[in-house]
């Protein structure tokens, strides 16, 4: 698909002020593999994956993802957070290629 | 007897006449004016170099093998069923127990272990549309009564699911005696089974992906929300689907894709809703929405979204309709390829459906499969839609696959979509 970078995050539509809510978000990436040879040894190819998720709440960061290596094709990430106020929910993924997807969710109360 | 022979010539010319007039609506059925619009993949055409070779022009990464030797669906293929045929072992030829065994796990041929169990931890995975065979040695069974169902089963169960392995030439007759003297070699009591799910007895079912309807659940439904700019975006007539569709896809659509497939008069057809698209779309706005393109898949899936939780209500009691849910069916029970196989071998209940063939579990074509697609295919990273699903289906059985909208496939689609009626639509789906 030729549509990488592409973003959709989910967060409750009837939550109350204080609830701790789960916001689930998925990114349309590839993540094309790390591959070793049979020495065990990274063979040098042009990998492509998302090394890096950061959320923040109300412009505050709230959760960073590090990771090591290509999790899955398309790959969601799920977190909770204290909901205190209505506001935006910010999701960044950072790739290896330094490509940088960001997508918004709002939080707002029932 | 003179004076009967002008009465006796006027039945002939009848009779003539009656032939040609059911030969023409045969053809008409399978549209002979209908040409293709799907992409040049999804044609299901043959290449044929300067040196005869042949290759079909296939997906990406689908095989090339032309199965031109074999039946296919297309109504137009009046090859009959392969003969059965009586075999005896050839004389003087030793079973080897080892080869026969490497023969029966080797995946470039059956694998015989698709559908039977044997005992063996590298038996993965094993499939349970036969019988299991961990035991069978004990049955004593005479070798050439065993010969001949490897050879052609149908000699003794003349509805059987298991291909004529021998007839079709997909094992040689030595290699059957090696078949047979491994077979011979089970004997009970199997070995105690380490791992549940290598026997597909007693393995896990698929317990499903979740809900597919949630956009960080299913990538497919990215898919339909792209099109939602395709709707606006005028083609090169310069008109857009909203300058005839008030309203919005999810207020003008709601209810359509229920309907499909659908006797379209005005194309003396069946089609889908994908196969509508290829020509609808093209026709009033200029965009070519060819099948099996991104852009088709795209619009099918926003289309059919806007019906979600609506029961299927296709028409199944029209003449037309019922005649072609006649052929459909027909194409469903009818035996292709060099498998020598029916889609009922492996989706009816009272066959393969709901068994494992190999690791995949088998639909059960009675409860309903269409009323998901086009579907988020966890294994391929794709959304298909049912046709590329049924060509998919086509490399297992041998056979080649014909242009994803075509008639046959469209009659069998309708066929298959008479188990959804009044079904909820839920699209896309998640399988794997």
């Amino acid at each position: 698909m030729g549509d990488i970078g592409k973003i959709r995050i989910r967060v409750p539509s009837n939550a109350k002020a204080g609830d701790v809510v789960r916001v689930r978000c998925l990114v349309i990436h590839p993540m094309e593999r790390i591959e070793r040879d049979a020495q065990g040894k990274i063979v040098d190819r042009n990998y492509n994956y998302i090394t890096r998720v950061t959320a923040t709440y109300l412009g505050k960061p709230v959760v960073v993802f590090d990771l090591s290596q290509s999790v899955s094709e398309n790959p969601a990430f799920s977190f909770a957070l204290k909901a205190t106020a209505p506001g935006p929910v910010k999701v960044t993924f950072v790739d290896t290629h330094g490509g940088t997807y960001e997508g918004t969710a709002d939080i707002a109360f029932a | 007897m003179r004076l009967l022979t002008p009465l006796r010539c006027a039945v002939m010319v009848l009779f003539v006449v009656g032939i040609a007039l059911s030969a023409r609506e045969v053809r008409s059925a399978a549209s002979p004016t209908w040409v293709s619009h799907a992409i040049p993949e999804a044609r299901g055409e043959i290449k044929v170099t300067p040196d005869g070779k042949r290759t079909a022009v296939r997906y990406k990464g689908w095989t090339t093998r032309d199965y031109g030797a074999f039946r296919t669906y297309a109504y137009d293929d009046t090859r009959p069923e392969p003969l059965v045929q009586k075999a005896t072992a050839p004389a003087g030829v030793i079973g080897d127990p080892t080869k026969g065994r490497a023969l029966f796990l080797d995946r470039q041929r059956g694998p015989c272990t698709g559908c039977h169990l044997v005992p063996g931890a590298d038996v993965w995975p094993a499939g349970s549309v036969g019988p299991d065979l961990s035991t069978f040695g004990d049955r004593q069974l005479p070798d050439a009564f065993v010969y001949q169902q490897l050879w052609d089963p149908r000699v003794t169960y003349p509805a059987t699911v298991m291909p004529p392995w021998g007839a079709q030439g997909v094992f040689t007759p030595e290699e059957i005696v090696h078949l047979v003297a491994f077979l011979k070699t089970l004997h009970g009591p199997p070995p105690p089974e380490l791992d549940g799910d290598r026997n597909p007895f007693t393995r896990r079912r698929p317990t499903g992906f979740g809900d597919n309807l949630d956009p960080t659940n299913n990538p497919a439904v990215v898919r339909g929300e792209d099109a939602q700019s395709l709707w606006k975006t005028p083609g090169a007539n310069g008109k857009s689907c909203a300058d005839c569709h008030a309203g919005g896809p999810q207020q003008a659509m709601r209810g359509v894709a229920t309907r499909y497939p659908r006797v379209v008069a005005e194309h003396g057809r069946v089609m889908s809703l994908e196969d509508f698209l290829s020509v609808h779309a093209e026709a009033t706005t200029g965009r070519s929405l060819a099948s099996e393109s991104d852009a088709n898949i795209d619009v099918t899936v926003m289309i059919k979204m806007a019906s979600n939780g609506l029961p299927v209500a296709i028409d199944t009691t029209s003449a037309p309709a019922r005649a072609a849910i006649e052929r459909g069916k027909a194409t469903f029970y009818r035996r292709v390829g060099e498998r020598n196989h029916a889609c009922a071998d492996c989706h009816t209940p009272e066959r393969g459906a709901s068994k494992f063939l190999g690791g995949r579990f088998l639909g059960d074509a009675t409860t309903g499969l269409t009323r998901h697609f086009p579907t988020w295919r966890t294994n391929q990273n794709e959304v298909w839609d049912m046709r590329k699903r049924m060509q998919w289906c086509m490399t297992p059985l041998g056979a080649n696959m014909l242009a994803a909208d075509s008639a046959e496939y469209a009659e069998l689609e309708l066929f298959l979509t008479t188990f959804d009626v009044g079904k909820p639509l839920s699209v896309p789906g998640i399988r794997h």
